[in-house]
């Protein structure tokens, strides 16, 4: 090499240096997002933003692909990108039922900003693209009016199909659903609204019926009706609709108010094109969009009233599960006394991720429970949703059972107090547990079992099998009921004393979740209490230590006067 | 010493990309049509026409019958089957989109139909079922749903920009925005009922046929030169790499027949 060639080289060497540091002085927002990307995101969403990363695989939902320019969660119309707000408040609270975390607490607002300017980049159409926002105004406040309304829409536009008659996302179609990149999706349990992707509120759930969640089965509904016919107009449609012939003059008459429809589909249309409308027609549109927008608000409120107001909070400190004692019989599975106890106690489930096989993907969200006993037994109420009564079913590859399942553990042995360690949670080590199992192919029992680790466990003989149990799978939900003698002869039983506090735990398995074994939901401990009843002693004491007052006083009063008495003499 | 080092840098460069193939994942990407990146529209008179016949080669397949588990009353009427591979009488292939790749001249569109009205471009959802199983449509024109079953419907078209409305029983019709640029194929899908699955496409030239039950296929207007003529079938898949050249003379006919295989 002369001399010549090196200084060459040396020259075009600074010129590239210049040249990429001009361009990132230029791009100093980019690559501060881009820096912060790679370090905070990328482990999940993949460096060049196409959700392919080594994590992706154990995840469902899968990381979001930005490079498709598909957002689920957005507050705009069908088919368009979302705002950059939307961007930032999935960052910044991150989407519940997934496995993206809220970063409100560790990225500053102009972290998360250079964030969402940065993940733009991996889709072009961010370029031309503004979004307009949903329109939230005129909401129809929750009252049970509109509740009922909802219920009627849900009905006529079918929203059971994937989420079941009673919300639980059991419907018949729930079980096939998949998103666009083939991956298995569930429809959402509308009774646990905490499981929602994109927040609760009627706002959020008005936003997912306009908007559908995009690259998923879930569509947008704002075709779903006839835009700009009056309510009988609308009425005297779906009754021509229904007939088998319709006569010359009932044609011509259809024929009409249908054009009205196309009429504003088409400016609809129009904007979904990219169009922009007149003044006029869009003030039209709006006009007519108004009751539909009315009937997405009561259809909001009717979601809204399938989950409770809060999420339920786990079963411990003061609500902790209580057996309430009860005088005569326990109640049956479908006795009403159940209802007594209003609030049945929530004890949340994760996926089992410790020992392998894993689940990181549970499809089920919590076990509850209530119960009561008596003076010799007890018996329990569990339920849990689950949006399929999988029957056993053989596993492709292994050609093992999968079925839906459920056990209830306790330790053999209570511990003395908080100090003293319980069994491993995850069926037991060098501690037994004693374990309720029961199965989908076996439904009409509960075997007793024991356990000394997750794959040391015996069913018990048949002679100390003694649980006496119901079933019943019932519109996206197992309730299961058990009784059991209080104490028992069995060593390996837990035996139920009342003011104990006792742990308790649970495992769930969802056959067509690909639940089997270690595969599964599971619960820590949580503990439970058999309340005590009120000692029966308080009717003898208080009038024993009255009765033996009063004849204390006599006799000091005796003995009182027979002084005086003898004072006098 | 060398070839050693030659060899483990050949072996790391043949796991990266093993690697890499792996983590593509479940993705089963669908080869897309190639399409002239400009047309122009001229008059054309005394065009030549292109037909040919195409034949499945490979053991007859049997059509798998679909399980029918919702709205049996209404999609369970008929039995409905698979129709990813429909191979008919002497093994004539169904559903081939055969096209022209490289047109850069050519008719315009006919957007209007024999009777002077203007042509829908429909796919019906007729027992939930899509029918047509393939349907093109003109780049700038909107696709028309139909809904003849009375029960909900979603249209999931799997297209860059997304698409998945709810055709609900009160919509008889329910049209989808005109595309802008050529796309294609676009699965389209319907949630609901898991089972139906059609394609559609949009050409910017009107140079395509789709084959019918008799593998046969017409492709009519063509001015004359020598074209590339490609197909594209969903389980055969695609010749685009080495389309057959067609040379089409003046007012005259010319023939090309394919046969397909199995993608592997």
């Amino acid at each position: 090499m002369n001399r010549r060639t090196s200084v060459l080289i040396f020259a075009v060497n600074i010129f590239v240096f210049s040249c990429l540091t001009a361009i990132s002085v230029f791009a100093q927002d980019k690559n501060d997002g881009k820096a912060l990307y790679e370090d905070k995101c990328a482990h999940c969403h993949g460096v060049k933003g196409d959700g392919n990363s080594e994590a992706a695989a154990n995840l469902l939902p899968r990381p979001r692909d930005f490079t498709k320019g598909l957002y689920k969660i957005r507050s705009t119309s069908s088919g368009q990108l979302p705002t950059d707000k939307d961007l930032s408040n999935i960052i910044t609270n991150g989407m519940p039922g997934s496995s993206m975390p809220a970063w409100k607490n560790i990225l500053s607002a102009d972290q998360i900003d250079q964030l969402v300017t940065y993940i733009k980049i991996f889709h072009d159409g961010f370029k031309e693209a503004s979004p307009k926002e949903i329109d939230l105004a005129d909401r129809i406040p929750y009252s049970e009016e509109s509740v009922a309304k909802g219920r009627q829409i849900y009905k006529n536009i079918e929203c059971n199909a994937c989420h079941g008659e009673v919300g639980r996302g059991d419907g018949t179609s729930a079980p096939d659903l998949k998103d666009e990149w083939g991956y298995r999706v569930w429809p959402a349990d509308m009774t646990q609204p905490w499981t929602f992707r994109g927040g609760s509120t009627p706002e959020d759930i008005f936003k997912r019926f306009i908007g559908g969640i995009a690259g998923s089965p879930m569509p947008s509904f704002i075709g779903g009706f006839r835009v700009g016919l009056t309510e009988a107009e609308d009425a005297r449609v779906t009754e021509l609709d229904d007939k088998d012939e319709m006569t010359e003059a009932e044609e011509a008459e259809y024929e009409t108010l249908d054009a009205k429809v196309v009429e504003y589909e088409d400016l609809m249309l129009k904007i979904e094109e990219g169009e922009a409308l007149t003044p006029e027609e869009q003030k039209k549109l709006d006009d007519a969009m108004k009751p539909i927008s009315v009937k997405f608000w009561h259809l909001a409120n009717y979601a809204k009233s399938l989950g409770p107001e809060e999420k339920p909070a786990p079963a411990v400190g003061d609500k902790v599960l209580r057996s309430q004692y009860r005088l005569g019989d326990l109640p049956g599975m479908a006795d009403e006394a159940w209802n007594e106890i209003e609030i049945a106690s929530y004890f949340p489930l994760v996926g089992q991720v410790i020992i392998d096989p894993r689940q990181f993907n549970p499809s089920i969200d919590s076990v509850t429970a209530k119960s009561f006993y008596n003076d010799n037994e007890i018996a329990f109420l569990f339920t849990w949703n689950d949006r399929t009564n999988s029957l056993p079913q053989e596993e492709e590859n292994t050609g093992e059972i999968l079925e839906d399942a459920l056990s209830i553990q306790f330790p053999v042995k209570v511990p003395k107090g908080p100090t003293d360690p319980k069994p491993y949670f995850i069926w037991g080590g060098r501690r037994a547990v004693n374990l309720w199992y029961w199965k989908m192919s076996e439904p009409d029992k509960v075997t007793e079992m024991n356990a000394k680790g997750i794959n040391k466990q015996e069913i018990q003989p048949a002679e100390s099998q003694a649980l006496e149990s119901e079933w019943i799978y019932d519109n996206g939900q197992y309730r299961l009921w058990v009784k059991r003698s209080l104490k028992t002869e069995d060593k390996k039983d837990l035996q139920f004393e009342a003011g104990v506090f006792i742990p308790i735990a649970f495992s769930a398995w969802d056959g067509s979740n690909g639940d089997i074994k270690t595969k599964r939901a599971i619960s820590t401990w949580y503990t439970f209490v058999l309340e005590p009843v009120p000692s029966k002693k308080r009717f003898v004491y208080p009038p024993l230590v009255a009765l033996i007052s009063v004849g204390l006083l006599f006799a000091l009063k005796g003995a009182v006067q027979k002084k005086e008495n003898e004072n006098i003499t | 010493m060398k070839a050693q080092l030659v060899s483990i840098i050949t072996l790391l460069i043949v796991c990266c990309y093993v690697a890499n193939v792996g983590a593509a994942g479940k993705d089963e990407a669908v080869e897309p049509l190639v399409f002239p990146a400009s047309y122009k529209v001229v008059t054309v008179s005394n065009g030549g026409t292109i037909t040919g016949v195409v034949k499945f080669d490979g053991d007859m397949p049997v059509m798998k019958k679909l399980e029918i588990t919702k709205d049996v009353n209404v999609c369970g009427k008929t039995d409905k089957f698979d129709e990813s591979l429909v191979v008919g009488e002497g093994n004539a292939l169904k559903n081939t989109v055969v096209y022209l790749l490289d047109i850069s001249e050519g008719a315009n569109f006919a957007t209007k139909g024999a009777d002077g009205k203007k042509k829908q471009y429909g796919v019906d959802q007729n027992g939930c079922r899509f029918e047509p199983h393939v349907q093109i449509i003109p780049v700038g024109e909107r696709l028309t749903m139909i809904n003849s079953d009375g029960i909900m419907h979603n249209i999931h078209i799997f297209s860059k920009k997304g698409y998945n409305k709810a055709q609900t029983k009160a919509r008889k019709r329910l049209r989808v925005p005109a595309a802008k640029k050529t796309e294609g194929p676009i699965s389209i899908k319907c949630d609901v009922h898991g089972w139906m699955a059609g394609w559609i496409a949009y050409f910017n030239h009107p140079y395509y046929s789709v084959t019918n039950e008799k593998g046969e296929f017409k492709i009519e207007n063509v001015p004359a030169g020598t074209y590339k003529l490609g197909y594209w079938h969903e389980a055969c898949g695609t010749n685009k790499v080495e389309p057959a050249s067609v040379t089409v003379v003046a007012g005259d006919a010319v023939t090309q027949d394919f046969t397909l295989t199995l993608k592997k």
